[in-house]
Protein backbone atom coordinates (compact mmCIF):
# COMPACT_ATOMS: atom_id res chain seq x y z
CA UNK A 1 0.00 0.00 0.00
CA UNK A 2 1.11 3.55 -0.76
CA UNK A 3 2.89 5.33 2.07
CA UNK A 4 1.37 8.64 3.11
CA UNK A 5 4.25 9.51 5.43
CA UNK A 6 7.66 7.91 5.33
CA UNK A 7 10.11 8.97 8.02
CA UNK A 8 13.63 7.63 8.04
CA UNK A 9 16.22 7.95 10.77
CA UNK A 10 15.00 11.29 12.08
CA UNK A 11 17.34 12.95 14.56
CA UNK A 12 16.96 16.28 16.26
CA UNK A 13 18.53 17.98 19.22
CA UNK A 14 17.84 21.22 21.07
CA UNK A 15 21.05 22.63 22.51
CA UNK A 16 22.33 19.71 24.56
CA UNK A 17 19.10 17.72 24.62
CA UNK A 18 18.54 14.91 22.14
CA UNK A 19 14.85 15.22 21.21
CA UNK A 20 14.71 12.57 18.47
CA UNK A 21 17.17 9.74 18.27
CA UNK A 22 16.60 7.98 14.97
CA UNK A 23 12.85 7.83 14.41
CA UNK A 24 11.53 5.58 11.64
CA UNK A 25 7.82 5.67 10.83
CA UNK A 26 5.91 4.37 7.86
CA UNK A 27 2.30 5.51 7.77
CA UNK A 28 0.15 3.97 5.10
CA UNK A 29 -2.43 5.88 3.14
CA UNK A 30 -5.79 5.69 4.93
CA UNK A 31 -4.32 4.61 8.23
CA UNK A 32 -5.38 6.07 11.58
CA UNK A 33 -1.97 6.19 13.15
CA UNK A 34 -1.32 6.93 16.77
CA UNK A 35 1.93 8.26 18.15
CA UNK A 36 1.70 7.54 21.82
CA UNK A 37 4.11 8.76 24.41
CA UNK A 38 4.56 10.87 27.51
CA UNK A 39 5.15 14.62 27.44
CA UNK A 40 8.60 15.38 26.10
CA UNK A 41 8.91 12.06 24.30
CA UNK A 42 9.39 13.68 20.88
CA UNK A 43 5.85 13.58 19.44
CA UNK A 44 5.51 17.31 18.79
CA UNK A 45 9.04 17.58 17.43
CA UNK A 46 8.31 14.76 14.97
CA UNK A 47 5.16 16.52 13.84
CA UNK A 48 7.00 19.84 13.70
CA UNK A 49 9.54 18.40 11.30
CA UNK A 50 6.88 16.80 9.08
CA UNK A 51 5.01 20.09 8.81
CA UNK A 52 7.95 22.45 8.45
CA UNK A 53 7.72 24.10 11.87
CA UNK A 54 10.95 22.55 13.07
CA UNK A 55 14.20 22.42 11.13
CA UNK A 56 15.18 18.98 9.90
CA UNK A 57 18.67 18.07 11.09
CA UNK A 58 19.23 14.46 10.11
CA UNK A 59 17.14 11.89 8.30
CA UNK A 60 14.42 12.29 5.72
CA UNK A 61 10.66 12.71 5.55
CA UNK A 62 8.52 12.02 2.47
CA UNK A 63 4.85 12.70 1.94
CA UNK A 64 3.33 10.47 -0.74
CA UNK A 65 6.86 9.84 -1.99
CA UNK A 66 7.90 13.51 -2.18
CA UNK A 67 10.57 15.07 -0.01
CA UNK A 68 9.33 17.68 2.49
CA UNK A 69 12.22 20.04 1.74
CA UNK A 70 12.56 19.79 -2.04
CA UNK A 71 8.84 19.52 -2.72
CA UNK A 72 7.55 21.52 0.22
CA UNK A 73 4.71 23.12 -1.76
CA UNK A 74 3.33 19.71 -2.71
CA UNK A 75 3.87 18.07 0.66
CA UNK A 76 2.42 20.94 2.70
CA UNK A 77 -0.62 21.17 0.45
CA UNK A 78 -1.38 17.53 1.35
CA UNK A 79 -1.26 18.12 5.10
CA UNK A 80 -3.58 19.79 7.59
CA UNK A 81 -2.28 20.38 11.09
CA UNK A 82 -4.01 21.00 14.36
CA UNK A 83 -1.25 22.06 16.76
CA UNK A 84 -1.35 21.30 20.44
CA UNK A 85 -1.08 24.91 21.58
CA UNK A 86 -3.69 27.54 20.84
CA UNK A 87 -2.56 30.66 19.09
CA UNK A 88 -4.24 34.04 19.13
CA UNK A 89 -4.91 37.05 16.96
CA UNK A 90 -5.88 40.56 18.00
CA UNK A 91 -7.21 41.85 14.73
CA UNK A 92 -9.41 39.42 12.81
CA UNK A 93 -12.53 37.32 13.35
CA UNK A 94 -12.19 33.56 13.26
CA UNK A 95 -14.02 33.45 9.93
CA UNK A 96 -11.51 35.87 8.42
CA UNK A 97 -8.62 33.86 9.87
CA UNK A 98 -9.96 30.67 8.28
CA UNK A 99 -10.30 32.45 4.94
CA UNK A 100 -6.72 33.68 5.26
CA UNK A 101 -5.59 30.16 6.08
CA UNK A 102 -7.30 28.82 2.97
CA UNK A 103 -5.67 31.62 0.97
CA UNK A 104 -2.18 30.61 2.13
CA UNK A 105 -2.91 27.19 0.64
CA UNK A 106 -3.67 28.86 -2.67
CA UNK A 107 -7.46 28.63 -2.44
CA UNK A 108 -9.12 31.76 -3.85
CA UNK A 109 -11.43 33.60 -1.47
CA UNK A 110 -14.53 32.88 -3.59
CA UNK A 111 -13.88 29.11 -3.39
CA UNK A 112 -12.82 29.23 0.25
CA UNK A 113 -15.99 30.89 1.54
CA UNK A 114 -18.35 27.89 1.14
CA UNK A 115 -15.65 25.51 2.39
CA UNK A 116 -15.03 27.58 5.51
CA UNK A 117 -18.74 27.97 6.16
CA UNK A 118 -19.30 24.22 5.90
CA UNK A 119 -16.44 23.42 8.27
CA UNK A 120 -17.57 26.01 10.81
CA UNK A 121 -21.09 24.59 10.78
CA UNK A 122 -19.83 21.04 11.12
CA UNK A 123 -17.64 21.92 14.09
CA UNK A 124 -20.24 24.10 15.77
CA UNK A 125 -18.41 27.43 15.56
CA UNK A 126 -20.51 29.09 12.86
CA UNK A 127 -22.42 31.19 15.38
CA UNK A 128 -19.11 32.51 16.70
CA UNK A 129 -17.70 33.33 13.26
CA UNK A 130 -17.49 37.08 13.89
CA UNK A 131 -15.73 36.61 17.22
CA UNK A 132 -12.04 36.99 17.81
CA UNK A 133 -10.08 34.04 19.16
CA UNK A 134 -9.54 35.56 22.59
CA UNK A 135 -13.29 35.67 23.23
CA UNK A 136 -13.71 31.91 22.60
CA UNK A 137 -13.84 29.29 25.32
CA UNK A 138 -11.16 26.58 25.43
CA UNK A 139 -13.42 24.09 23.68
CA UNK A 140 -14.30 26.58 20.95
CA UNK A 141 -10.65 27.40 20.47
CA UNK A 142 -9.94 23.71 19.98
CA UNK A 143 -12.73 23.44 17.39
CA UNK A 144 -11.30 26.48 15.60
CA UNK A 145 -7.86 24.89 15.67
CA UNK A 146 -9.25 21.78 14.00
CA UNK A 147 -11.20 23.88 11.48
CA UNK A 148 -7.93 25.50 10.43
CA UNK A 149 -6.47 22.08 9.76
CA UNK A 150 -9.34 21.25 7.43
CA UNK A 151 -9.60 24.33 5.19
CA UNK A 152 -7.33 22.87 2.49
CA UNK A 153 -9.17 19.53 2.48
CA UNK A 154 -5.92 17.69 3.25
CA UNK A 155 -5.25 14.02 2.51
CA UNK A 156 -3.28 13.79 5.74
CA UNK A 157 -4.55 15.20 9.01
CA UNK A 158 -2.04 15.67 11.76
CA UNK A 159 -3.63 16.12 15.16
CA UNK A 160 -1.31 17.01 17.99
CA UNK A 161 -3.13 16.23 21.24
CA UNK A 162 -6.47 17.33 19.77
CA UNK A 163 -8.45 16.65 22.91
CA UNK A 164 -6.03 18.12 25.43
CA UNK A 165 -7.93 20.26 27.91
CA UNK A 166 -11.42 19.69 26.51
CA UNK A 167 -14.43 18.37 28.39
CA UNK A 168 -15.68 14.82 28.00
CA UNK A 169 -18.57 15.79 25.74
CA UNK A 170 -16.39 17.63 23.28
CA UNK A 171 -13.80 14.89 23.43
CA UNK A 172 -16.37 12.35 22.28
CA UNK A 173 -17.68 14.70 19.62
CA UNK A 174 -14.14 15.19 18.29
CA UNK A 175 -13.52 11.46 18.35
CA UNK A 176 -16.66 10.88 16.29
CA UNK A 177 -15.58 13.60 13.88
CA UNK A 178 -12.12 12.11 13.48
CA UNK A 179 -13.62 8.68 12.92
CA UNK A 180 -15.83 10.15 10.21
CA UNK A 181 -12.83 11.82 8.58
CA UNK A 182 -10.97 8.54 8.64
CA UNK A 183 -13.94 6.74 7.14
CA UNK A 184 -13.93 9.29 4.34
CA UNK A 185 -10.42 8.26 3.44
CA UNK A 186 -8.19 10.70 5.33
CA UNK A 187 -4.91 9.47 6.70
CA UNK A 188 -4.71 10.61 10.29
CA UNK A 189 -1.65 10.94 12.46
CA UNK A 190 -2.70 11.46 16.04
CA UNK A 191 -0.38 12.19 18.91
CA UNK A 192 -1.77 11.69 22.34
CA UNK A 193 -0.90 10.71 25.84
CA UNK A 194 -4.48 9.56 26.45
CA UNK A 195 -4.42 5.79 26.34
CA UNK A 196 -8.15 5.49 25.78
CA UNK A 197 -7.97 7.84 22.81
CA UNK A 198 -5.29 5.83 21.08
CA UNK A 199 -7.08 2.53 21.75
CA UNK A 200 -10.45 3.80 20.56
CA UNK A 201 -9.32 5.55 17.40
CA UNK A 202 -6.09 4.19 16.05
CA UNK A 203 -5.63 1.15 13.89
CA UNK A 204 -1.87 1.31 14.29
CA UNK A 205 0.18 2.70 17.13
CA UNK A 206 3.80 3.59 17.70
CA UNK A 207 5.01 4.10 21.22
CA UNK A 208 7.62 6.79 21.52
CA UNK A 209 9.81 7.39 24.52
CA UNK A 210 12.86 9.59 24.93
CA UNK A 211 13.05 10.28 21.21
CA UNK A 212 12.87 6.66 20.13
CA UNK A 213 10.15 4.36 18.86
CA UNK A 214 10.10 1.59 21.44
CA UNK A 215 7.32 -0.48 19.92
CA UNK A 216 4.75 -0.39 17.15
CA UNK A 217 1.86 -2.43 15.90
CA UNK A 218 -1.90 -2.74 15.98
CA UNK A 219 -3.18 -1.79 19.45
CA UNK A 220 -4.62 -5.26 20.10
CA UNK A 221 -1.38 -6.93 19.04
CA UNK A 222 0.65 -4.68 21.31
CA UNK A 223 -1.70 -5.39 24.20
CA UNK A 224 -1.53 -9.13 23.56
CA UNK A 225 2.23 -8.94 23.49
CA UNK A 226 2.32 -7.93 27.17
CA UNK A 227 -0.22 -10.64 27.83
CA UNK A 228 -1.43 -10.52 31.35
CA UNK A 229 -4.87 -9.51 32.35
CA UNK A 230 -6.72 -10.57 35.44
CA UNK A 231 -10.09 -11.61 36.81
CA UNK A 232 -10.82 -10.51 40.37
CA UNK A 233 -13.42 -12.58 42.13
CA UNK A 234 -14.82 -11.69 45.54
CA UNK A 235 -16.61 -14.51 47.33
CA UNK A 236 -17.95 -15.47 50.71
CA UNK A 237 -15.58 -17.30 52.96
CA UNK A 238 -14.60 -20.58 51.44
CA UNK A 239 -13.00 -23.71 52.67
CA UNK A 240 -9.35 -23.07 52.04
CA UNK A 241 -8.35 -26.69 52.65
CA UNK A 242 -10.14 -27.73 49.49
CA UNK A 243 -8.67 -25.52 46.82
CA UNK A 244 -7.33 -28.30 44.56
CA UNK A 245 -9.87 -27.40 41.90
CA UNK A 246 -8.04 -24.08 41.35
CA UNK A 247 -4.79 -25.82 40.43
CA UNK A 248 -5.11 -25.33 36.66
CA UNK A 249 -5.02 -21.55 37.25
CA UNK A 250 -2.42 -19.07 38.26
CA UNK A 251 -3.97 -17.15 41.14
CA UNK A 252 -3.44 -15.32 44.40
CA UNK A 253 -5.79 -15.57 47.35
CA UNK A 254 -6.37 -12.88 49.93
CA UNK A 255 -8.77 -12.51 52.80
CA UNK A 256 -10.42 -9.36 53.97
CA UNK A 257 -12.89 -9.32 56.87
CA UNK A 258 -15.60 -11.82 55.92
CA UNK A 259 -14.61 -12.03 52.25
CA UNK A 260 -12.08 -13.93 50.20
CA UNK A 261 -10.62 -12.50 47.08
CA UNK A 262 -9.03 -14.52 44.32
CA UNK A 263 -7.10 -12.78 41.56
CA UNK A 264 -6.70 -15.00 38.51
CA UNK A 265 -3.86 -14.07 36.23
CA UNK A 266 -4.89 -14.89 32.65
CA UNK A 267 -3.83 -13.98 29.12
CA UNK A 268 -7.31 -13.41 27.79
CA UNK A 269 -9.70 -12.49 30.61
CA UNK A 270 -12.86 -12.51 28.49
CA UNK A 271 -12.14 -16.01 27.22
CA UNK A 272 -11.22 -17.40 30.63
CA UNK A 273 -14.11 -15.85 32.54
CA UNK A 274 -16.85 -18.49 31.81
CA UNK A 275 -14.48 -21.33 32.68
CA UNK A 276 -13.51 -19.74 36.02
CA UNK A 277 -17.11 -18.99 37.01
CA UNK A 278 -18.12 -22.50 36.03
CA UNK A 279 -15.45 -24.11 38.22
CA UNK A 280 -16.15 -21.83 41.18
CA UNK A 281 -19.89 -22.45 41.15
CA UNK A 282 -19.44 -26.18 40.66
CA UNK A 283 -17.32 -26.15 43.82
CA UNK A 284 -20.01 -24.36 45.79
CA UNK A 285 -18.30 -20.99 46.02
CA UNK A 286 -20.65 -18.06 46.61
CA UNK A 287 -19.64 -15.28 44.24
CA UNK A 288 -20.20 -11.70 45.35
CA UNK A 289 -18.45 -9.72 42.69
CA UNK A 290 -16.47 -10.38 39.52
CA UNK A 291 -14.24 -7.82 37.86
CA UNK A 292 -12.24 -8.14 34.67
CA UNK A 293 -9.00 -6.20 34.38
CA UNK A 294 -7.84 -6.17 30.79
CA UNK A 295 -4.35 -5.03 29.83
CA UNK A 296 -4.19 -1.81 27.84
CA UNK A 297 -1.63 0.28 26.05
CA UNK A 298 -0.61 1.76 29.38
CA UNK A 299 0.55 -1.72 30.41
CA UNK A 300 2.40 -1.99 27.14
CA UNK A 301 4.11 1.31 27.87
CA UNK A 302 4.95 0.29 31.43
CA UNK A 303 6.35 -3.06 30.31
CA UNK A 304 8.54 -1.31 27.75
CA UNK A 305 9.76 1.66 29.75
CA UNK A 306 9.22 0.77 33.38
CA UNK A 307 7.08 3.89 34.02
CA UNK A 308 3.56 5.12 33.42
CA UNK A 309 2.79 7.28 30.41
CA UNK A 310 1.43 10.20 32.40
CA UNK A 311 4.07 10.13 35.16
CA UNK B 1 6.41 28.56 -9.22
CA UNK B 2 5.07 31.28 -6.98
CA UNK B 3 2.07 30.75 -4.72
CA UNK B 4 0.39 33.95 -5.91
CA UNK B 5 -2.85 33.48 -4.01
CA UNK B 6 -1.02 32.66 -0.77
CA UNK B 7 1.33 35.58 -1.24
CA UNK B 8 -1.44 38.07 -2.01
CA UNK B 9 -3.50 36.74 0.93
CA UNK B 10 -0.68 37.35 3.38
CA UNK B 11 0.05 40.75 1.85
CA UNK B 12 -3.63 41.65 2.13
CA UNK B 13 -3.65 40.47 5.74
CA UNK B 14 -0.63 42.61 6.58
CA UNK B 15 -2.24 45.67 4.99
CA UNK B 16 -5.64 45.02 6.59
CA UNK B 17 -3.93 44.63 9.94
CA UNK B 18 -2.65 48.19 10.10
CA UNK B 19 -5.73 49.65 8.42
CA UNK B 20 -7.95 47.97 11.02
CA UNK B 21 -6.21 50.07 13.70
CA UNK B 22 -5.84 53.28 11.67
CA UNK B 23 -6.19 55.40 14.81
CA UNK B 24 -2.89 53.90 15.96
CA UNK B 25 -1.13 53.57 12.63
CA UNK B 26 -2.21 56.46 10.41
CA UNK B 27 -3.58 59.33 12.48
CA UNK B 28 -0.83 59.80 15.15
CA UNK B 29 1.84 60.57 12.54
CA UNK B 30 -0.35 63.26 11.05
CA UNK B 31 -1.11 64.84 14.40
CA UNK B 32 2.52 64.76 15.55
CA UNK B 33 3.76 66.25 12.29
CA UNK B 34 1.08 68.95 12.42
CA UNK B 35 2.18 69.82 15.95
CA UNK B 36 5.84 69.90 14.92
CA UNK B 37 4.92 72.27 12.09
CA UNK B 38 2.99 74.57 14.39
CA UNK B 39 5.18 74.51 17.48
CA UNK B 40 8.69 74.12 16.05
CA UNK B 41 8.05 75.89 12.80
CA UNK B 42 6.06 78.87 13.96
CA UNK B 43 8.02 79.48 17.16
CA UNK B 44 11.54 78.85 15.89
CA UNK B 45 10.86 80.64 12.63
CA UNK B 46 11.07 83.90 14.56
CA UNK B 47 14.70 83.07 15.38
CA UNK B 48 15.65 81.13 12.24
CA UNK B 49 13.77 82.84 9.48
CA UNK B 50 15.34 80.96 6.56
CA UNK B 51 17.71 78.14 5.77
CA UNK B 52 19.08 77.91 2.20
CA UNK B 53 16.50 80.43 1.08
CA UNK B 54 13.35 78.65 2.36
CA UNK B 55 11.33 79.38 5.48
CA UNK B 56 12.21 77.29 8.52
CA UNK B 57 8.74 75.72 8.72
CA UNK B 58 9.00 74.46 5.16
CA UNK B 59 12.66 73.48 5.62
CA UNK B 60 11.83 70.98 8.38
CA UNK B 61 8.95 69.37 6.48
CA UNK B 62 10.95 66.84 4.39
CA UNK B 63 12.59 65.67 7.62
CA UNK B 64 9.22 65.33 9.32
CA UNK B 65 7.90 63.35 6.37
CA UNK B 66 10.88 61.00 6.48
CA UNK B 67 10.58 60.65 10.24
CA UNK B 68 7.03 59.41 9.73
CA UNK B 69 7.95 57.14 6.88
CA UNK B 70 10.82 55.54 8.77
CA UNK B 71 9.09 55.02 12.11
CA UNK B 72 5.85 53.73 10.58
CA UNK B 73 7.48 51.36 8.10
CA UNK B 74 9.87 50.01 10.72
CA UNK B 75 7.27 49.70 13.44
CA UNK B 76 4.83 47.89 11.19
CA UNK B 77 7.00 44.94 10.24
CA UNK B 78 8.82 44.77 13.56
CA UNK B 79 5.62 44.64 15.61
CA UNK B 80 3.79 42.38 13.18
CA UNK B 81 6.66 39.91 13.12
CA UNK B 82 7.15 39.85 16.87
CA UNK B 83 3.42 39.62 17.50
CA UNK B 84 3.15 36.65 15.17
CA UNK B 85 5.98 34.93 17.00
CA UNK B 86 4.64 35.67 20.48
CA UNK B 87 1.03 34.78 19.66
CA UNK B 88 2.17 31.69 17.76
CA UNK B 89 0.60 32.84 14.52
CA UNK B 90 3.76 32.13 12.53
CA UNK B 91 3.05 28.42 12.61
CA UNK B 92 -0.18 28.98 10.66
CA UNK B 93 1.94 30.27 7.80
CA UNK B 94 4.95 28.02 8.14
CA UNK B 95 2.86 24.88 7.61
CA UNK B 96 1.41 26.16 4.32
CA UNK B 97 2.85 26.05 0.80
CA UNK B 98 4.14 29.61 1.12
CA UNK B 99 7.88 29.94 0.65
CA UNK B 100 9.87 31.89 3.24
CA UNK B 101 10.73 34.41 0.52
CA UNK B 102 7.04 35.01 -0.23
CA UNK B 103 6.29 35.45 3.46
CA UNK B 104 9.15 37.91 3.98
CA UNK B 105 8.09 39.88 0.90
CA UNK B 106 4.48 40.10 2.08
CA UNK B 107 5.61 41.49 5.44
CA UNK B 108 7.87 44.02 3.74
CA UNK B 109 5.10 45.17 1.38
CA UNK B 110 2.73 45.69 4.33
CA UNK B 111 5.25 47.89 6.13
CA UNK B 112 6.17 49.72 2.93
CA UNK B 113 2.57 50.66 2.29
CA UNK B 114 2.11 51.96 5.82
CA UNK B 115 5.29 54.05 5.60
CA UNK B 116 4.34 55.32 2.14
CA UNK B 117 0.79 56.29 3.14
CA UNK B 118 2.04 58.10 6.22
CA UNK B 119 4.63 59.93 4.14
CA UNK B 120 2.08 61.01 1.53
CA UNK B 121 -0.36 62.21 4.20
CA UNK B 122 2.24 64.38 5.94
CA UNK B 123 3.34 65.68 2.54
CA UNK B 124 -0.25 66.67 1.75
CA UNK B 125 -0.62 68.19 5.20
CA UNK B 126 2.47 70.32 4.57
CA UNK B 127 1.19 71.37 1.16
CA UNK B 128 -2.14 72.30 2.72
CA UNK B 129 -0.97 73.90 5.99
CA UNK B 130 2.15 75.80 4.94
CA UNK B 131 1.88 75.75 1.14
CA UNK B 132 5.00 73.65 0.76
CA UNK B 133 6.07 73.46 -2.89
CA UNK B 134 6.98 70.08 -4.43
CA UNK B 135 9.67 70.60 -7.01
CA UNK B 136 10.13 67.01 -8.27
CA UNK B 137 6.95 65.05 -7.52
CA UNK B 138 7.98 61.78 -9.20
CA UNK B 139 11.27 61.76 -7.39
CA UNK B 140 9.44 62.44 -4.14
CA UNK B 141 7.15 59.45 -4.73
CA UNK B 142 10.13 57.26 -5.61
CA UNK B 143 12.01 58.29 -2.47
CA UNK B 144 9.01 57.80 -0.21
CA UNK B 145 8.54 54.34 -1.67
CA UNK B 146 12.14 53.19 -1.51
CA UNK B 147 12.72 54.54 2.00
CA UNK B 148 9.50 52.89 3.16
CA UNK B 149 10.76 49.63 1.65
CA UNK B 150 14.20 49.99 3.24
CA UNK B 151 12.87 50.60 6.73
CA UNK B 152 10.10 48.07 6.39
CA UNK B 153 12.87 45.54 5.68
CA UNK B 154 14.83 46.90 8.64
CA UNK B 155 11.70 46.45 10.74
CA UNK B 156 11.44 42.84 9.62
CA UNK B 157 15.03 42.36 10.68
CA UNK B 158 14.28 43.90 14.07
CA UNK B 159 11.14 41.74 14.43
CA UNK B 160 13.08 38.57 13.62
CA UNK B 161 15.86 39.38 16.06
CA UNK B 162 13.55 40.53 18.85
CA UNK B 163 12.11 38.19 21.41
CA UNK B 164 10.25 40.71 23.55
CA UNK B 165 8.54 44.08 23.06
CA UNK B 166 11.35 45.52 25.12
CA UNK B 167 13.85 44.53 22.43
CA UNK B 168 11.92 46.50 19.81
CA UNK B 169 11.53 49.52 22.09
CA UNK B 170 15.25 49.47 22.82
CA UNK B 171 16.16 49.52 19.13
CA UNK B 172 13.66 52.27 18.37
CA UNK B 173 14.45 54.48 21.36
CA UNK B 174 18.19 54.08 21.54
CA UNK B 175 19.13 53.78 17.88
CA UNK B 176 16.47 54.77 15.36
CA UNK B 177 15.02 57.88 17.03
CA UNK B 178 18.43 59.45 17.83
CA UNK B 179 19.61 58.74 14.28
CA UNK B 180 16.50 60.43 12.87
CA UNK B 181 16.86 63.51 15.07
CA UNK B 182 20.58 63.70 14.35
CA UNK B 183 19.92 63.22 10.64
CA UNK B 184 19.12 66.87 10.02
CA UNK B 185 15.36 66.90 10.44
CA UNK B 186 15.38 70.30 12.15
CA UNK B 187 18.63 71.81 10.89
CA UNK B 188 21.13 71.92 8.10
CA UNK B 189 24.36 70.10 8.93
CA UNK B 190 26.16 73.18 7.64
CA UNK B 191 25.01 74.81 10.89
CA UNK B 192 26.97 72.25 12.94
CA UNK B 193 30.59 72.50 14.11
CA UNK B 194 32.99 70.52 11.82
CA UNK B 195 33.27 67.54 14.19
CA UNK B 196 29.50 66.99 14.46
CA UNK B 197 29.16 67.61 10.74
CA UNK B 198 31.53 64.70 10.08
CA UNK B 199 29.56 62.54 12.53
CA UNK B 200 26.33 63.37 10.70
CA UNK B 201 27.84 62.17 7.44
CA UNK B 202 28.08 58.60 8.75
CA UNK B 203 24.41 58.61 9.74
CA UNK B 204 22.54 56.84 6.91
CA UNK B 205 19.28 58.58 7.81
CA UNK B 206 20.87 61.92 7.04
CA UNK B 207 21.08 60.91 3.37
CA UNK B 208 17.40 59.92 3.03
CA UNK B 209 16.31 63.23 4.57
CA UNK B 210 18.74 65.17 2.40
CA UNK B 211 17.48 63.31 -0.70
CA UNK B 212 13.86 64.13 0.04
CA UNK B 213 14.66 67.75 0.88
CA UNK B 214 16.33 68.06 -2.50
CA UNK B 215 13.37 66.45 -4.30
CA UNK B 216 10.82 68.67 -2.56
CA UNK B 217 12.68 71.98 -2.13
CA UNK B 218 15.55 71.65 -4.57
CA UNK B 219 18.08 72.30 -1.80
CA UNK B 220 20.48 70.04 0.06
CA UNK B 221 23.68 69.86 2.09
CA UNK B 222 25.12 66.95 0.14
CA UNK B 223 24.95 65.88 -3.50
CA UNK B 224 21.65 64.24 -4.43
CA UNK B 225 23.46 61.40 -6.21
CA UNK B 226 25.21 60.41 -2.99
CA UNK B 227 21.88 60.48 -1.16
CA UNK B 228 20.27 58.23 -3.75
CA UNK B 229 23.21 55.81 -3.78
CA UNK B 230 23.16 55.59 0.03
CA UNK B 231 19.38 55.06 0.07
CA UNK B 232 19.52 52.30 -2.53
CA UNK B 233 22.50 50.70 -0.78
CA UNK B 234 20.62 50.71 2.53
CA UNK B 235 17.53 49.23 0.88
CA UNK B 236 19.54 46.40 -0.65
CA UNK B 237 21.36 45.63 2.62
CA UNK B 238 18.24 45.62 4.83
CA UNK B 239 16.17 43.68 2.31
CA UNK B 240 18.84 41.03 1.72
CA UNK B 241 19.60 40.43 5.39
CA UNK B 242 15.96 40.28 6.49
CA UNK B 243 14.96 37.92 3.68
CA UNK B 244 17.99 35.74 4.33
CA UNK B 245 17.22 35.49 8.05
CA UNK B 246 13.61 34.65 7.23
CA UNK B 247 14.76 32.03 4.75
CA UNK B 248 16.96 30.23 7.24
CA UNK B 249 14.19 30.49 9.84
CA UNK B 250 16.38 32.36 12.35
CA UNK B 251 14.37 32.68 15.59
CA UNK B 252 11.29 31.71 13.57
CA UNK B 253 11.59 27.95 13.33
CA UNK B 254 12.70 25.81 16.26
Amino acid sequence: MELAIDIKDLKKSYKNTLALNGIDLQIKKGQFYGLLGPNGAGKTTTIGIITGLVKLEEGSVSIFGKDIIKDFRYTRSKIGVSPQDFNSDWFFSIEKLLLFQAGYYGIPSSNAKPIVEKIMKKLGIYEKRKNKIRSLSGGMKRRFQIAKALVNDPDILIMDEPTAGVDVELRHMLWDYLKEMHKNGKTILLTTHYIEEAEKLCDYVSIINEGKIVSEGKPEELIQSVGKGSIDVELNKMNKSKLDFLEPFKYTLSTKEDMDKIIFSVNNPEKSLPKIIDILTKNNCELNNVRILKPNLEDVFVSLTGRKIND
Amino acid sequence: MINWIGFSTLTYREISRFFSVWRQTIVPGLITSGLYMIIFGLTLQKRISEIDGVSYTIYILPGLIMMNVITNALNNTASSMLQMKLLQQMQDMLITPLSNFEMALAFIIGGTLRGFINGILVLLLGMFLVQMPVEKPLLVLFLLFIVSWAFSSAGLLVGILSETWDNIATILNFFVTPLIFLGGVFYSIDMLPPFWRQISLVNPIYYVINGLRYSILNIGDTSFSISIIMTIFMTIVFTSISIWLFKIGFRIKN
